[in-house]
């Protein structure tokens, strides 16, 4: 590495990046628009569902259940309809997820000590959000029927009466179960993975388009410090996109990182090397850049999003994509920011997944200098 | 055969092969330290082959040959540092100024930066782009990018200069003004190797190798090869004679 040539080389590529506004507005725009599009628009929070109502009974214990469904932050009583026909067209039209129908004589059941049946529908077109709110109403049922047997037992002098097991679940690490907790360091991932290696990819492409490679290949300039003079200035551009990313999570969605920010520094660094590394190899294998950005949009971006552990659990894919998911170097980004945004791990914890970063971003960047080497460089 | 320091390329039985194809087929010549060096053929015939493997670009599959004292197979990196090559296509950066590729071209060739105002000074006089010289170079009139890539290949005074077509798409009296120019150069030392496909330009060179096929056809000074190519014709030139030549095939 010569220190002279390495600098003419970084500070052409800043003049090229300088010129080429529109990189320049990818670079910052690309943050910006995936934070505000994934932070507000991917929820997977389930809250205030929509709910509509049939009630028969119209006694006074019918409207307390529904008054009290309303009052929960997970529903939502949109309308207190007069026929099941009409509840069944709101979930046929999808403007309501959830049909409750109380049938007459609810509350006479109860007070009888019959069984008092309530039927609950469920709009299960996604059965992900179905089982969720399966589950919320379950442990509503449950709750209202303690209450009504507590109080029952109260009116009859039975002073304090406790369930003899009372499983005290605590939730850790992101205790109000908010998923954006996840999903704003999941969203860092895939900023670092499109701009260093969308944008990379088009830089040594360009260069044999311009027929520039030839002159290149003709200077005593090594592979080495082309890789590297290409990378400097994306690796500037990428570090400070992460910056804005976190500061926007901050900002925006009150998400707080709460671990180590020098550790975090340093396994962003390592991922931006991978995502860098995997640019310019493509860009040197395709040699065009409309097809290196097909293949990083490809390579890059769609494994980030869809093979991560961001929105789709691995456990729950087919064993063939679970093993693909192995080569795919945001899963472990993810799995290191889990760790450093969420839980607060420690170095000791996170060490194996950046040692299989490191792994990647060597390999990459030695095919691709042999590759260059090969060239003439 | 003996390396003669007056030789300043040499090379000897030097093949390029791809795969099964043979590019240049064991070729030896040599060029003399100061001489205007013509290397001739047709579209595909191997001379831009050779030039790269000249200037280490690419590695010949057999044979031996130096450039500037350096050795093509083993010394690449030194013969990058001691020639200028100008490729055929034009292959600057127009989304810089012209100041800013020569300094682009002094970082890369490292020349001591102390000497950097002195050489681009030296290169804006000759190429005539003082007056445009913080302009972007995409946005400069017509004709004038063109004058920059010798200047480029110059900044670190080279002993050996490769030109490769280095007057296609340039008009007349620019083509006159940088021929002047390559003399002039050629009278201070520096050798200058050059290709091109105007017979009206290859009668400056003192010497002329002309190549078919990836084979050597032809040698020697502009008369000397028009009077073999075209025996009993005194009224042929240089352009008679590459057609002959290109065209005897089947020998």
């Amino acid at each position: 590495m010569n220190p002279t040539r390495l600098k003419a080389l970084i500070r052409k590529e800043i003049y090229h990046l300088v010129r080429d506004y529109r990189s320049l507005y990818l670079a910052f725009a690309i943050p910006l628009i995936l934070i505000i599009l994934f932070g507000y628009a991917l929820s997977l929070d389930v809250d205030n569902v929509e709910t509509v109502v049939v009630d028969y009974d119209k006694s006074e214990l019918s409207r307390d259940f529904i008054s009290k469904l309303d009052a929960s932050p997970y529903f939502h009583v949109a309308g207190n309809l007069v026929r099941t026909k009409e509840a069944i067209d709101y979930l046929d039209r999808d403007t309501a997820a959830v049909a409750i129908i109380i049938p007459p004589d609810f509350m006479k059941n109860i007070q009888a000590d019959r069984d008092a049946p309530l039927q609950i529908l469920i709009e299960g077109s996604d059965p992900n959000f179905a089982g969720i709110i399966r589950g919320y109403l379950t442990a509503f049922t449950e709750q209202y029927n303690q209450k009504l047997l507590l109080s029952f037992l109260n009116r009859q002098g039975m002073e304090k009466i406790s369930p003899p097991v009372d499983g005290r679940i605590r939730i850790w690490f992101n205790e109000d179960l908010e998923s954006r907790n996840f999903i704003i360091p999941g969203i860092i991932a895939i900023i670092i993975m499109i701009v260093g290696a969308l944008l990379t990819s088009l830089i040594i492409a360009r260069e044999y388009e311009n027929g520039t490679m030839e002159t290149i290949k003709s200077l005593p300039v090594k592979a080495g410090e082309l890789l590297l003079g290409k990378a400097f200035p994306y690796f500037f551009i990428g570090l400070t996109d992460v910056l804005i990313a976190m500061l926007l999570g901050q900002l925006l969605f009150g998400v707080v990182m709460k671990g180590n920010f020098f550790l975090m520094i340093i396994a962003t660094s390592l991922y931006l090397a991978v995502a860098l590394s995997l640019g310019l190899f493509i860009s040197t294998v395709t040699k065009s850049q409309l097809i290196a950005n097909q293949v990083a949009i490809l390579t890059t971006y769609l494994p980030s999003v869809l093979l991560s552990n961001f929105v789709f659990p691995i456990v729950n894919m087919p064993k063939i994509l679970q093993y693909i998911t192995y080569i795919v170097p945001a899963r472990y980004y993810i799995d290191i920011l889990g760790g450093i945004y969420l839980r607060n791990t420690g170095f000791s914890h996170l060490w194996p997944s950046m040692a299989v970063l490191m792994f990647i971003f060597t390999l990459l960047t030695s095919l691709n200098y042999l590759l260059l080497k090969k060239e003439g460089l | 055969m003996t390396l003669s320091n007056s030789n300043s390329i040499f090379v000897e039985n030097l093949e390029k092969k791809f795969g099964d194809f043979t590019a240049v087929n064991k070729i030896t010549f040599s060029v003399k330290k100061g001489e205007i060096f013509g290397f001739l053929g047709a579209n595909g015939s191997g001379k831009s082959t050779t030039i790269r493997m000249l200037c280490g670009i690419i590695t010949p599959t057999s044979g031996t040959g130096s450039v500037a004292g350096h050795d093509i197979v083993t010394e690449p990196e030194e013969i990058k540092h001691s020639i200028g090559y100008m490729s055929q296509k034009f292959s600057l950066y127009e989304d810089l100024t012209p100041y800013e590729n020569l300094r682009f071209y002094l970082g890369v060739y490292s020349v001591p930066p102390s000497e950097w105002e002195e050489r681009i000074d030296w290169v804006l006089n000759i190429t005539r782009l003082r007056e445009e010289k913080n302009r972007l170079t995409k946005e400069l009139p017509p004709g004038r990018p063109q004058r920059l890539p010798l200047g480029c290949s110059l900044l670190h005074k080279p002993d050996v200069l490769f030109l490769d077509e280095p007057t296609s798409g340039v008009d007349p009296i620019t083509r006159q003004h940088f021929w002047n120019f390559i003399q002039q150069l050629a009278r201070e030392g520096i050798t200058v190797f050059v290709t091109t496909h105007y017979m009206d330009e290859a009668r400056f060179c003192q010497r002329i190798v002309m190549i078919n096929e990836g084979s050597i056809v032809a040698s020697g000074s502009p008369a000397e090869i028009i009077a073999a190519a075209c025996p009993g014709k005194p009224q042929a030139d240089l352009n008679d004679a590459f057609i002959t030549l290109m065209t005897r095939t089947d020998n």
